[in-house]
């Protein structure tokens, strides 16, 4: 799959720095400033309005859990980790939290830039194949419903063959997934059966 | 009492882009002059010069040269993005700033660079907000191998494709090639209604000389129907192109009589020039009656009062700029469109403003 990298919209885009006061956290807000983006800088906790932040930067060093106001490892915005110490136990603890892309520590003149970028095109990909999944998913647990239905349709003197393509130009006229289709043809009922599995 | 600051100039006095060299040195000696020679100003400028000659690996040796051997904490130079890249590191470990006159893609805001002439929103975009209902939507894009070409491209074709338009061609030459037989048979055959060329110094002169003689060839290529454009070509390159050069179409803040005051007192031969001795007339403004003020890096410099209402951005060190668009006849540009002065945006996240209602369209017969 080729993926764009999105520029636009970073203009005015909020990133809040989850570190201690530090040169770091200046060159940084410094690199940040210059591309257009508003800085937020909080330690030792994430404020709940960094929800509605659209990058977050924590401190891979000094970090721990807690400190994110969101379930281990699953960040709502592109997540960019600062390291320092390059040990792996703090590697392994920036990873569980569901980094999108790093920054090495001291942070210069660079790297700022392409961080956002990165971390956003890995959430954005993130997002894209979490929903890919869900979706397959409800299809693999539609199947019972959808053998149901063939067979429901099928008792009314069709073959299988017609009676799928009958189901089929229902969920075309309904404007609806075939599984959804197949759901209204089988009945409320046949939830629990598809929970059972 | 005078102080006498040194002053390091980095430009290669040989080499494929000289032309250009020469031009800001130029400049930035010109301005060291006017500097030295005002009673009112507390300071003179001494000139260390040091010369790649062209060569991209000699330009962090010489400038670490500069900051270490000599008091100089300023240098005015660099032409491509690539010796200014290369430049950066040696710049934050002596904590030195570079002032670059020359105009490049954008996508950088060093805190040891000022940049004095034009990124894309005040070149490449104007540019192509004129073309494309000029001229047509459908576009040819050569460059040099190198990050101004390919990112000016990428720019360009952003620009041609969100208005609709038409990519027919990319090509890119190595810097200093002349094989350029190709790039114009590939334009006789798709026909663009414009070329932007990204192609700099030996590659660019031969490539509008081959350009000149297809239009007169084939009638199909004249530049009043298909021009070239350029964000990068200035009146000092075009003595080495001579009349193949007529019709080209160039994006800059300065043109010879033409645009406003904002590089200080005095006329110039080009924008490379006037850009260049923008940074020497600023950096002495900055530093005048200010002693020690010399020693400070650049981020301090612009936090002193001197600084404020500069037309140096503090955040980016950009340069508040017009943007003209001329066509050259007769080795000169004539000015075809002004727009004011707007500030540099190299990351290009702020909008684009609503086309200048009070851009001067002036007709050139």
């Amino acid at each position: 799959m080729r993926r764009g990298v999105r520029i636009q919209n970073l203009g005015g885009a909020l990133a809040v720095l989850l570190h201690r006061p530090h040169p770091t956290v200046q060159a940084l807000t410094r690199q940040l400033e210059a591309i257009g983006l508003n800085v937020a800088i909080a330690w030792p906790e994430l404020p709940p309005t960094s929800l509605a932040a659209d990058f977050v930067f924590f401190d891979a060093d000094m970090g721990h859990s807690a400190q994110f106001p969101w379930p281990e490892g699953e960040p709502p915005v592109p997540l960019i980790a600062l390291i320092g110490s390059e040990a792996p136990g703090r590697i392994e603890w920036s990873l569980l939290a569901g980094a999108h892309a790093q920054l090495l520590k001291p942070v210069g003149d660079s790297g700022a830039y392409s961080a956002l970028l990165i971390a956003r095109a890995a959430f954005d990909a993130q997002h894209a194949m979490q929903a890919k999944i869900e979706e397959l998913q409800n299809r693999v647990n539609a199947r019972m419903t959808v053998v149901k239905a063939v067979m429901r349709l099928a008792a009314r003197g069709k073959s299988e063959a017609e009676a799928y393509a009958q189901l089929r130009h229902m969920a075309m006229a309904w404007r609806i997934s075939f599984e959804e289709a197949a759901e209204r043809i089988v009945g409320p009922d046949a939830s629990d059966e598809r929970d059972a599995q | 009492m005078t102080r006498r600051i040194e002053l390091g100039l980095l430009y290669s006095r040989s080499g494929d882009y000289s032309l250009i060299s020469e031009a800001c040195r130029s400049g930035s000696l010109g301005a060291v002059a006017l500097v030295n020679a005002d009673p009112d100003i507390d300071l003179t400028f001494v000139p260390v010069e040091r010369d790649p000659g062209g060569d991209v690996d000699l330009y962090a040796p010489l400038c670490d040269e500069i900051l270490r051997q000599t008091s100089a904490r300023h240098v005015i130079g660099c032409v491509t993005s690539w010796s200014r890249k290369e430049v950066i590191p040696t710049l934050e470990a002596s904590g030195g700033t570079l002032w670059y006159a020359v105009p490049y893609e954008g996508f950088e805001a060093s805190d040891h660079v000022v940049y004095t002439h034009a990124c894309p929103n005040q070149h490449l975009l104007p540019l192509l907000e004129w073309a494309l209902p000029t001229y047509g939507r459908r576009a040819f894009l050569t460059g040099s191998n190198y990050i101004w070409g390919w990112e000016m491209n990428r720019l360009a074709r952003r620009a041609v494709t969100g208005a609709g338009g038409q990519v027919l061609g990319e090509r890119y030459l190595p810097i200093g090639s002349v094989d350029i037989d190709r790039i114009i048979e590939e334009i006789e055959a798709t026909e663009p209604d414009f070329v932007l060329n990204s192609l700099i110094g030996r590659s660019s002169y031969q490539f509008l000389r081959a350009y000149h003689d297809l239009g007169k060839r084939d009638r199909r290529f004249l530049p009043q129907t298909r021009p070239v454009l350029s964000c990068n070509m200035t009146e000092c390159e075009l003595p080495a192109i001579g009349s193949a050069a007529d019709g080209l179409i160039a994006a800059g803040p300065y043109f010879q009589g033409g645009g406003t005051d904002w590089h200080g007192p005095g006329t110039f031969g080009s924008s490379h020039e006037a850009a260049a001795f923008a940074a020497v007339w600023e950096l002495a403004r900055l530093l005048a009656h200010r002693p020690g003020s010399e020693a400070l890096s650049l981020s301090n410099l612009m936090r002193t009062d001197a600084a404020k209402g500069s037309r140096i951005d503090h955040q980016t060190h950009h340069t508040a700029l017009p943007a003209l668009i001329a066509r050259a006849n007769a080795g000169r540009f004539e000015v075809i469109q002004t727009h004011e002065a707007v500030a540099g945006d190299p990351y290009l996240t702020h909008p684009r403003p609503a086309r200048d209602i009070r851009a001067a369209l002036r007709v050139v017969s």
